[in-house]
């Protein structure tokens, strides 16, 4: 739309011959036209459900496309709010009996999905390719993409798994002090951004990218290029992080 | 209930219970599968054998093929045993097979529909030239972790179910899975070499053991995609 304007810009200046004018002018159109084109065909997809807080599921499948989820401001009510951008899609959205609500996406298209849900929910999220991030959230967390990054901030969750194929993984956020960590990645960058105050046993490994482990002074059980075991404090939570090819990143944030 | 007999009633079972077996022999077979691992995997093998059949394409072979089959096999077994049973030449192998009745164990369907399975979609793979994905790299090679062998059959009882769907997926996402699994194998094979160089080595013990846990996972994850 910028480019549009621009070119109409252009098209008004006197300094143009009228023929160079004439060609921007139909360029504009054409881009105006296209961008009605395009946000016609985009779907939207509004459900709302209510949830107990305390018993709050989420499962969410999607092919392609992003999904976030944000701890929202509601405590009883999942709110899905997905954008279909190709018709070969088909979203379902429902609640099973025990209160779990699931959202699957069927067919190879693009849907762009935001999910709010209570703060305490259990989310479980898979994608093929996209993106996915988490924000908020105190419940457990689970994240699978086969091609795209996942990004976790702000967590306070108990346990944590995120893995990608072929993406970068980050987690910011709390340690709890019996909580689990696992983020992943085949061949993309891992980093873990966990509090000064945090008190945990790391495992990490890196087959080719190697390990940067930040500002923790830890005490080390076993240390290699590729492998390093390790506890920060009195090693409560478990912090788990690998990739083959990628880079490890631990950050300390103060 | 023996091992023997859930076995032979597994096919019943596993086609709806209410139909072919009575409620007391259902139950017997629940209780015999709880308490026995062996049984247990057989049922889901047969599941996923039936499931990933249920799903391939029905391709019905023209009548012409099955009328060269039949002559080379004549021709064949004619020429084989021509001096010694001149006399019997005119019926022929095929007509005596056609007018044979068999029976089978349901061990020996399974195996054969899992074979038939196998050839099917190795058939289709051929015909329209893709690769089909195999755990070739490592499963000729002996375990080098204790828990070796069960993983990798693990891994092929799932690789077996998304090989006989691949051929319905679209082109391009089946190039990309078989370049993540390449990509994985390729990996996997050098840990695996550097492990057996020095299998007390724990560093790549652990990595073989992620590098496993990546392809299951990346499988497991393929599967709730329904593709």
């Amino acid at each position: 739309m910028v480019t549009a304007m621009l070119l109409t810009n252009a098209w008004s200046s006197p300094k143009l011959p009228r023929s160079v004018a004439k060609l921007f002018s139909a360029l504009a159109m054409g881009l105006v036209i296209t961008a009605a084109a395009h946000s016609a065909s985009a779907q939207t997809f509004n459900r709302t459900f209510s949830v107990a807080p305390e018993t709050s599921e989420l499962e969410v499948v999607n092919q392609m496309g992003t999904i976030k989820v944000t701890a929202g401001s509601s405590a009883a009510r999942i709110v899905i709010n997905a954008k279909q951008l190709d018709a070969n899609t088909k979203i379902d959205a429902a609640q099973h009996a025990q209160g779990k609500v699931k959202v699957e996406v069927t067919g190879l298209g693009a849907v762009d999905l935001e999910v709010a849900v209570p703060a305490s929910s259990n989310i479980d999220l898979l994608a093929y390719k996209g993106s996915i991030t988490v924000t908020n959230v105190a419940g457990t967390v689970r994240a699978r993409i086969t091609d795209g990054n996942i990004q976790f901030t702000g967590l306070r969750s108990p346990r944590v798994e995120a893995h990608s194929t072929k993406g970068n993984v980050s987690f910011s956020g709390e340690v709890l002090p019996s909580g689990s960590y696992t983020l992943k990645s085949y061949s993309g960058r891992v980093d873990a951004t966990l509090p000064a105050n945090s008190d945990f046993k790391l495992s990490a490994a890196s087959y080719r990218g190697g390990m940067d482990l930040g500002g923790f002074q830890m005490k080390f059980e076993k240390q290699t290029d590729q492998l390093v075991e390790a506890s920060y404090g009195a090693g409560r939570a478990s912090v788990h992080l690998w990739t083959q090819e990628g880079s490890i990143h631990l950050h300390r944030k103060p | 209930m023996e091992c023997r007999a859930v076995r032979n009633s597994l096919s019943d079972y596993l086609d709806g219970q209410s139909i072919w077996m009575s409620d007391g022999e259902v139950r017997s077979v629940e209780t015999h599968l709880v308490s026995c691992p062996a049984c247990r995997n057989l049922k889901i093998e047969l599941s996923e054998i039936r499931t990933a059949a249920r799903e391939l394409p029905l391709h019905t072979p023209p009548r012409a093929m099955w009328t060269r089959l039949s002559n080379m096999i004549e021709a064949e077994i004619a020429a084989e045993n021509a001096p010694a049973r001149q006399t019997q030449a005119s019926s022929g192998w095929w007509s005596w097979l056609k007018s044979r009745r068999f029976t089978f164990s349901l061990p020996q369907l399974a195996g054969a529909g899992a074979l038939a399975v196998a050839l099917i979609v190795a058939g289709i793979s051929g015909i329209f030239g893709t690769n089909s994905t195999t755990l070739n790299l490592t499963g000729a090679q002996s375990a080098l972790l204790p828990e070796e062998d069960e993983i990798k059959a693990d891994l092929e009882r799932r690789m077996a179910a998304i090989n006989a769907r691949k051929v319905k997926w679209n082109p391009q996402v089946r190039a990309e899975f078989e370049q993540h699994m390449a990509k994985i194998e390729e990996s996997l094979k050098q840990c695996r070499q550097m492990l057996q160089s020095n299998p007390k080595d724990a560093v790549h013990q652990q990595m073989v053991r992620a590098l496993y846990n990546e392809k299951r996972q990346f499988l497991e994850d393929v599967e709730r995609l329904k593709w």
